[in-house]
């Protein structure tokens, strides 16, 4: 006999992730800290290293609420001012 | 082999424990015996619905983005248990789970121990027998059981909320396997909870993301003012998201024995709710040592540490509905804290 799977189709995501820059010196990188427990610590030195090591550099730090979607406001800022963005801290 | 768009495998039989292992296997399931959801099973439930699209996507659930659609749906009602009559309840819950104010990813995703919890309003609770009165939170009645149980299975297969993957709930909780119950109308002084959210069809559903119930018991006051300082007393306690987060809402859960004492000295469920929030606060001072306050606003910061502050943000965050029967216990579910509870019109 045959049952139904329970998982049903998946539907288009709503969002990619941009294809990474294969060469990181002379971009400009910013920060969006999740506000979670050493988020902000561990971005912020991963950001410094970058600098050090591709002359890429570091024009801002935008914070957002770790439950929900970063607001426009911030989205804005970052797609305008920056070309990489590091995110994605958990507890 | 895919049959109208949902995939279909080769048991041996229809024994729940067999399908249980098949599916657990897979990655699926609750832990718990499943229904086999054979095509003559869902397709009862199709059946029930009358006229309607089995295949029209009702929502895309995350984190996954699953497709929920009548079919789906039904599957996992069959796989829970369900019957026929369960099925536009669950669609209904599915819409609002979707809605935005929800924020299903993170439900779904965070460390806490959130579940939805399923509130049926009305007429059709009467209908299709969902239990408001004695012991609404359960064991027992099959509806609620059935209901709340197909809701998890949903968001589990659908949504993708699978413990480890979709849902990193560092204890998990008893109220992520089932969480229904109905609003108990025939013993409550102030009608529907759904009206006040300006549903206005004779039956819904609510979906509310919050905790499981915190109990709280009062037997010897005959007026409300006691009743509710108790209920503000367990509202305050610094485990609940809402200390740190001060947005969240509140379910308050009143048995009617306790309701009826305030309705008898003229107070409404407005009354209730502003009662409980003046009463609700902390000291500034003592909860900035003990959390971070990375959600706390501008003006939230600008108190002084000799401050009160109330746990959340607003009287209608305080939301009043009666369950339960005879005794002189209620409960409050405090919410996950960023997400809003949602009420729709029961509609398959």
């Amino acid at each position: 006999m045959q049952i139904y799977t329970p998982e049903g189709q998946v539907g288009e995501p709503q969002t990619s992730l941009a294809p990474s820059p294969s060469v990181l010196s002379g971009k400009r990188i910013g920060v969006l800290d999740n506000t979670k427990p050493n988020a902000g610590i561990l971005l912020n030195r991963l950001a410094s290293r970058l600098e050090e090591r591709t002359k890429a550099e570091l024009v801002t730090v935008e914070t957002k609420n770790a439950a929900l979607a970063a607001p426009d406001q911030v989205m804005g800022k970052l797609t305008k001012e920056v070309e990489i963005v590091l995110t994605g801290s958990a507890d | 082999m895919v049959l109208d768009s949902v995939e279909m495998v080769e048991i041996g039989s229809d024994d729940p424990y067999e399908v249980s292992a098949l599916y657990a296997a897979r990655g699926w399931g609750d832990g718990l015996p499943l229904v086999a959801p054979t095509a003559d099973r869902v397709n009862e439930m199709l059946a029930s619905l009358g006229d309607v699209d089995p295949d029209e996507v009702i929502a895309t659930l995350a984190p996954r983005s699953g497709q929920a659609t009548r079919r789906t749906i039904a599957v996992n009602a069959v796989l829970a248990g369900c019957s026929p009559k369960h099925l536009p309840v669950l669609i209904s819950a599915v819409r609002a789970l979707s809605s935005p104010e929800i924020n299903l990813r993170g439900v779904n995703a965070t460390t806490h121990c959130v579940a939805p919890l399923l509130i049926v309003h009305g007429k059709y609770a009467d209908e299709a027998e969902y239990n408001g009165g004695l012991g609404a939170f359960g064991p027992g009645n099959i509806s609620n059981a059935v209901t709340g149980r197909a809701l998890r299975l949903i968001l589990l297969h659908i949504a993708g909320a699978t413990p480890g993957n979709g849902d990193a709930s560092t204890q998990g909780g008893p109220a992520k396997y089932s969480y229904c119950v109905a609003e108990n109308l025939k013993d409550s002084p102030w009608g529907s909870y759904a009206s006040t959210t300006g549903v206005d069809a004779e039956s819904a559903v609510t979906v509310h993301c919050g905790e499981a119930p915190h109990n709280v018991h009062d037997m010897e006051s005959s007026e409300p003012a006691p009743i509710l300082d108790k209920i503000s007393s367990a509202m305050c306690s610094w485990g609940q998201n809402n200390a740190p987060i001060s947005q969240g809402e509140y379910f308050v859960a009143l048995c009617p024995e306790h309701a009826m004492v305030c309705a008898d000295h003229g107070w409404s469920r407005g009354d209730v709710a502003s009662y409980l929030f003046q009463k609700a606060v902390v000291n500034v001072g003592e909860v900035r040592e003990a959390f971070e306050l990375r959600a706390w606003e501008p003006w939230q910061h600008a108190l002084r540490d000799r401050d009160s502050i109330p746990m959340t943000s607003h009287p209608g965050n305080i939301k009043v509905f009666v369950l339960g029967g005879a005794g002189k216990h209620s409960s409050i579910i405090p919410s996950w804290g960023m997400t809003k509870s949602v009420t729709v019109p029961i509609m398959a």
